[in-house]
């Protein structure tokens, strides 16, 4: 859509609250009927206003479908929306890329971590055969993943929080508190994921 | 109200459907074939053949006759320079630039090659519904089918040649889509679908969950290199080195011989169909033999080796292994398990082959559809989508993706993509630019497909310079490029400056496609040839018919009963007439003058008339008396 259009956002354009449990055949169901509505083959005869509307409209509608249909695209769009005030449009890449810094709660094991990678490498430019230094590596792995559990866990009970809160229709200051966890989790929960990405590209040298 | 149709454009070959009282129907020529092979053959004074008659001419004429022309739609000279040597026609263009097919002294582009197609298509339909005493006969507009994973050029390359064709291109399909269309199997099932399309040069397998009739692409995934032709190539190689072992020249100035080439293809082709039949077929190579236990030139004779399926089987089964490789990752893509399939539709020619039936079934662990001819199940989806357009009918819907992530090159060489692969299109993505230098007014773009994170590994769209950009000191401005993929999966760029809310002008440089008015003068220089064309296909038709009649004059002749029939039955007038028009007929039977070749014709026929009631009679009686007509 132009820049000029103010953006309903899409959880409003799919007719949803703005929750994080989402029953996903209804997803699919509202999703459905959508596209029946604005699809560009419904339009081939329409003005060309109408045909233009048509293919924003469903664009819109995909955008909105792809960020919602995921669960971990969807904190992410509601976190963007809520605290940034940018709902309308593309979800953007998640910030915590392999560059950023460690969050704060994450500093000692990415710390053992680089230090065992390095011997690891260490050890393979010397030679050694891929029996020596590819259990140390899944050993290095094991820590990682209990903490990625753990903040897959954490993700859960604050989404679940977050719904209560739009359900009682709680305070501002007790959102945006339940937000800013959300966030601080999510970003060390993609801070683990390239982590353990960085590992598996280790692992398949 | 002219009328619209469904348009497969194969590799090897294309085919026409459109929709009568809501069933799509392929059209056919008077022999019942639907087949038009994607052959084109431009003759030395510039009639161009298209068809089973171009595909004649690839053993008479093959440096002057293109075939498998889909593989070069969008493709640079560069990606081609590799797979030259396989083709008999010269492969043109600069370095940098679309790739060109010369025939004779003429260089046409891919979409001018395929445009000659869609035109005998088009006029094939014309043909049908002037027959069926439809009121308006003019097809003017076509839904066109592509394989799943054409990238952005490809698909352009595929809506221009249209548009060169004088057609409308209402649509852009992709071929698996339009296969579960055309199996209707929203009617009976919610569900998932995988289609594994194994056609003439290209493979794709999609992923579709169908309910309340909506057909949704979950993913996709394939090879737009990778089909029937790799394995008629490889057949072809095993038999060129064999010659050479043999000492046969196989090489003419470098490259092989293209005659040699072509007879090899054509008869590894019908071994190979032969196989999907019988445990053994024949390789039929006319004029070679072998002599004393080699092989040999012998005019006359034909070099007849067997080859098994088991050998067959053995030789395909690396290029079967390819396509399995993009079957498991679009069910990564779509977040399913091989058994969470529900059915499983075969389409292309090369799914007739057992053998990849049977890997395909390994696969997935299911029987496969195959009730639907899987020569023409696509085009009969394009057709059902092309009413779907016209009518407006909300029955059906179909939700396709993009098979590439799209992005834009951003410093060191790197790709920074904007939409994902296997986005539900239409898709939009966009991303904000400012500039580097105070008073810059311009920024260049690099637009890309693929998934690659280096630039150069990706495939080069397109190029834009944002102009127009406000004099602002360096970084102030802000320009928002948005990027949309419509429903034909194509690709088209708008910008704005945010600060001044000005629209920005973008100058499209396509990578390896052709501008708007080149299109356009192809488009003109089309119809300039039109009327040639048209002449040259009833010439065609005439000499075919009095290639027939001669033949046929001719077998009387010889027959072992003709000397008894002249001495009883015939005047010394008629056979003196019979010699003479049959000889005046083959001498203007290579004339280009159609009006005499018919005359000709139709004098034959009345001069050997009562020769062939005689004949019938007679085949007639023996035919009671319990001998066949063979024997006659």
């Amino acid at each position: 859509m132009s820049s000029t259009t103010v953006q309903p956002d899409f959880f409003s354009f799919l007719g949803l609250p703005r929750k994080l449990k989402i029953d996903a055949p209804d997803l699919e169901q509202r999703y459905r009927a959508l596209s029946r509505q604005f699809h560009p083959d419904y339009f081939y005869n329409a003005p060309a206003a109408e045909r233009r509307a048509s293919l924003e409209r469903s664009s819109y509608l995909n955008d909105a479908y792809r960020a919602l249909k995921n669960p971990v695209a969807r904190i992410e769009y509601l976190l963007k929306l809520e605290l940034d005030g940018q709902g309308a449009g593309r979800a953007e890449p998640g910030p915590g890329g392999a560059n950023a810094a460690p969050p704060p709660g994450l500093l000692e094991q990415v710390f053992a971590l680089n230090e065992e990678l390095d011997e690891i490498r260490d050890a393979r430019a010397g030679g050694a055969a891929a029996d020596e230094w590819k259990p140390r590596l899944e050993r290095a792995r094991q820590p990682i993943e209990a903490k990625q559990r753990e903040h897959e866990s954490k993700l859960e009970a604050l989404s679940a929080q977050w719904d209560a809160a739009v359900d009682a229709n709680a305070p501002e200051s007790e959102r945006r508190e339940i937000l800013s966890a959300l966030r601080e989790r999510f970003l060390e929960r993609n801070y683990i994921n390239n982590l353990l990405a960085g590992i598996e590209r280790e692992l398949n040298v | 109200m002219s009328k619209v149709v469904g348009i497969d454009l194969g590799t090897t070959n294309s085919l026409v459907a459109y929709v009568k009282d809501g069933v799509p129907i392929v059209i056919r020529d008077a022999s019942g074939d639907a087949l038009v092979p994607s052959v084109v053959s431009v003759a030395p004074e510039g009639t161009a053949f298209v068809g089973r008659e171009a595909q004649r001419r690839l053993l008479t004429d093959p440096q002057r006759t293109a075939y498998s022309v889909k593989r070069f739609m969008g493709r640079g000279r560069e990606d081609v320079r590799e797979e030259a040597s396989h083709f008999p026609f010269r492969l043109a263009g600069d370095d940098q630039g679309v790739v060109r097919i010369g025939l004779g002294d003429r260089e046409f582009t891919p979409p001018e090659i395929s445009a000659f197609v869609l035109r005998e298509l088009k006029r094939r339909a014309e043909e049908h519904f002037a027959a069926h005493g439809e009121v308006d006969n003019e097809v003017d507009r076509a839904v066109i089918t592509v394989p799943a994973y054409f990238n952005d050029a490809q698909r352009t390359a595929t809506r221009d040649a249209g548009r060169i064709a004088g057609l409308e291109v209402l649509r852009i399909v992709n071929e698996p889509t339009a296969a579960s269309l055309a199996y209707g199997l929203d009617k009976r099932h919610t569900g998932i679908i995988a289609v594994y399309d194994l056609g003439g040069g290209t493979f794709d397998i999609s992923i579709l969950r169908v309910e309340d009739g909506v057909f949704q692409v979950l993913a996709t995934n394939g090879d737009t290199h990778l089909g029937g032709d790799d394995i008629d190539a490889q057949l072809v190689q095993g038999f060129l080195d064999d010659f050479e072992q043999n000492g046969l020249i196989v090489h003419v100035d470098g490259r092989y011989d293209p005659q040699t080439v072509q007879v090899m293809r054509k008869a590894v082709i019908e071994a190979k169909h032969d196989l999907s039949e019988h445990e053994a077929a024949e390789v039929v190579i006319p004029d070679f033999a072998v002599i004393d236990g080699r092989i040999q030139s012998a005019p006359g004779q034909q070099y007849r080796p067997i080859f098994t399926r088991a050998g067959f089987e053995e030789l395909i089964a690396p290029i079967v292994e390819r396509t399995l490789g993009p079957c498991r990752q679009a069910l990564a893509d779509a977040g399913l398990e091989p058994s969470d399939v529900d059915e499983v539709v075969l389409v292309g020619g090369s799914t007739r082959i057992p053998y990849v039936r049977r890997k395909v079934e390994e696969l997935f662990g299911r029987t496969p559809h195959s009730e639907l001819n899987p020569d023409e199940v696509v085009a009969l989806g394009a057709a059902v989508q092309a009413d779907i357009l016209v009518t407006g009918n909300r029955d059906m819907l179909l939700l396709d993706v993009t098979p590439l992530s799209l992005g834009i090159e951003t410093m060191g060489g790197v790709t920074s993509k904007i939409i994902l692969r296997n986005s539900t299109i239409p898709a939009t993505g966009s991303e904000m630019f400012t500039t580097g230098v105070d008073n810059q007014t311009a920024v260049d773009i690099h637009v890309l497909q693929g998934e690659r994170e280096l630039v150069a590994d990706n495939r080069s769209l397109a190029r834009f310079k944002l102009r127009g950009i406000p004099p602002m000191p360096a970084g102030l401005p802000r320009v928002q490029l948005t990027f949309q993929i419509d429903a034909n999966g194509i690709l088209s760029v708008t910008a704005r400056e945010l600060r001044t809310d000005v629209e920005q002008a973008i100058e499209v440089r396509p990578s390896y496609g052709l501008t708007d008015e080149e299109v356009e003068r192809m488009l003109l220089e089309s119809f300039e040839h039109a009327e040639a064309d048209f002449a040259a296909r009833q010439l065609i038709e005439a000499k075919n018919e009095a290639e027939a009649v001669i033949k046929a004059t001719e077998k009387s002749l010889r027959s072992p009963e003709f000397a008894e029939i002249e001495k009883t039955e015939l005047t010394p007038e008629e056979r003196k007439k019979i010699d003479a028009v049959l000889a005046g007929l083959k001498m203007v039977l290579n004339s280009s003058d159609r009006e005499t070749i018919q005359k000709w014709t139709h004098a034959l026929n009345d001069a050997t008339q009562h020769l062939a009631e005689v004949m019938m009679n007679r085949s007639v009686r023996a035919a009671l008396a319990g001998k066949s007509i063979e024997e006659m």
